[in-house]
């Protein structure tokens, strides 16, 4: 564990608040610029997925909880839990899907993912910034406004949507941004 | 990528980038409507704004014959608006460049900004508050603003909200109870924020107002005045006369985003200048970069300062609203980001 100034808490940082492990979820720094700044921070207990709102002046201290994050293989998602496994061990770990509902949808055997334990006990999985996945089905390019609507909507092989360009064709390599979702390029 | 890339990627990107040109040739057009003389001020000076919790950028004037001076970025052309009122122009404005150190990368903050101030005599923060209502419903160019898919209505009046009556609502403390340290201390607790021995009023009262108040005025579906300041939160505004605890100081909230600080300009030089002295001091005591009191300021006001109202808003966060996006990075063609390795 390590302490750091608030004004340095980021998003996807785990905090250990009232004894227990957070992970962040949004950090934003205010300066009311009568009184000392703050940062505002919104986070999710990974235990029980309640979330917290706290304020903290930007030069207090708090505890950061220094995780370990082995890269390991995804396997399959059974619908409650997702199951991943070691490549040199072949020890498999299976993580609530609670702690990655927003994250199966990138979730590829190819895709490098590291699962992040703190004291034994599994805290959520972390992607790369970029996955590549492929196109299960887009609808032919249609004729149209193309200046206001440029995108469309496509189907992914994981089973999410995704807005993409109108070129966009079923069996396409698409690079899709993890953290919202979004189209980034072809791959 | 740095922003001038991703817009020679994704072209469309400029239009968003272009509501800058447009809302400042706005506001421009809005103040010479009304007979408003625009000025331009120096943003290098010899003293500094006093606020004790921003933080100035330093450099040094120098001179040919090997002289030298410390010299410091404005954090606002305030004190220099406010001699050109004594000088006797009766209606300014100014849009510029203002520069406040030590701030976080956020989305509500760049530490090189663009401020918009004006100041009327003959007026107090109510002419003021009109103003921020006709400017706005001017440059949206009707009476719904949408943004970040929710709408806000700007039919006239906006609702004005006292602090004191704010911290009664959403934190349940009467007017006395909010004034006392122990108070915001045992509020701040019972929220579960971490609360020091060495916290003073006005840093529990930040906190609440971030973690409380903000939120609570994010709630609202129209614009906000949060008005009537304790005297600690307001030192160049004039005191309430029937309550001299508190100052005729209000800021401007959309969303729960604030857009704008004014006052009923404080006019008298001996308690102007003794609370300038308390705050240079107060940033002596919090380790800020020290410069002396801008006795030119004061020296104004002793001449003769008319009753005058005044304003700073944020230029790049009303360009936010009005382009329709989360942050004021994304209005600016340059963040601090793109600037510095950072």
């Amino acid at each position: 564990m390590s302490s750091i100034k608030a004004g340095s808490i980021s998003k996807g940082m785990y905090l250990l608040f009232r004894n227990e492990p957070w992970q962040v979820t949004r950090s934003d720094f205010f300066h009311p610029g009568k009184g000392s700044a703050v940062q505002r921070v919104k986070m999710k207990n990974v235990k029980t997925g309640n979330t917290q709102d706290i304020t903290y002046k930007t030069s207090e201290s708090v505890e950061m909880i220094e995780v370990n994050s082995s890269e390991m293989q995804f396997l399959y998602n059974d619908g409650s839990e997702v199951v991943f496994m070691d490549p040199r061990s072949y020890d498999q770990v299976a993580v609530p899907l609670s702690l990655i509902e927003d994250k199966v949808g990138f979730l590829t055997p190819e895709v490098s993912c590291y699962v992040i334990t703190y004291e034994d006990e599994v805290l959520g999985v972390s992607l790369p910034a970029k996955v590549k996945l492929k196109v299960e089905y887009a609808e032919d390019a249609v004729a149209g406004n193309r200046v206001n609507a440029p995108k469309k909507p496509v189907k992914m092989e994981t089973g999410i949507e995704v807005m993409a360009p109108l070129f966009v064709k079923t069996g396409d390599v698409l690079i899709i941004d993890t953290d919202n979702g979004q189209y980034v390029s072809r791959g | 990528m740095k922003t001038w890339q991703k817009i020679q990627h994704h072209q469309s990107l400029i239009d968003r980038y272009l509501v800058r040109e447009r809302v400042i040739d706005d506001i421009r057009a809005f103040f010479k409507q009304q007979d408003f003389h625009e000025v331009e001020t120096p943003l290098l000076v010899e003293h500094p704004g006093t606020e004790p919790y921003l933080e100035v950028f330093e450099t040094q004037l120098q001179l040919a014959d090997g002289r030298s001076k410390k010299g410091f970025l404005t954090t606002s052309p305030e004190y220099s608006m406010k001699k050109l009122l004594v000088a006797g122009l009766p209606k300014i404005f100014q849009i510029c460049k203002s520069f406040r150190n030590n701030e976080g990368l956020g989305g509500m903050h760049n530490h090189e900004f663009t401020i918009l101030e004006w100041y009327r005599t003959e007026a107090d923060y109510q002419e003021v508050m009109k103003d921020c209502e006709q400017l706005l419903i001017h440059l949206v160019g009707g009476s719904t603003l949408t943004y970040q898919d929710r709408e806000y209505d700007l039919t006239i009046p906006w609702p004005r909200i006292s602090v004191a009556e704010a911290f009664e609502r959403w934190c349940g403390l009467s007017t006395d109870e909010f004034l006392e340290v122990k108070n915001l201390k045992h509020k701040a607790e019972e929220l579960g924020l971490s609360v020091s021995a060495e916290d003073t009023w006005d840093n529990l009262y930040s906190l609440l107002m971030v973690h409380v108040i903000e939120p609570e005025l994010a709630k609202f579906n129209q614009p906000i005045f949060l008005y009537d300041y304790p005297l600690s939160q307001a030192a160049l505004s004039k005191r309430k006369v029937d309550d001299p605890r508190f100052a005729e100081r209000f800021e401007w909230y959309v969303g729960g985003i604030e857009l704008g600080n004014a006052f009923s300009e404080l006019t008298d030089a001996q308690e102007q200048k003794q609370r300038l002295v308390e705050e240079l001091q107060l940033r002596k005591e919090l380790g800020k970069k020290e410069y002396t009191l801008d006795e030119d300021f004061i020296t104004a006001l002793e001449t003769g300062m008319p009753e005058a109202g005044g304003i700073a808003v944020g230029v790049d966060r009303l360009i936010m609203l009005l382009a329709d996006v989360p942050s004021v990075k994304e209005t600016l063609l340059f963040p601090t980001e793109d600037v510095f390795e950072v």
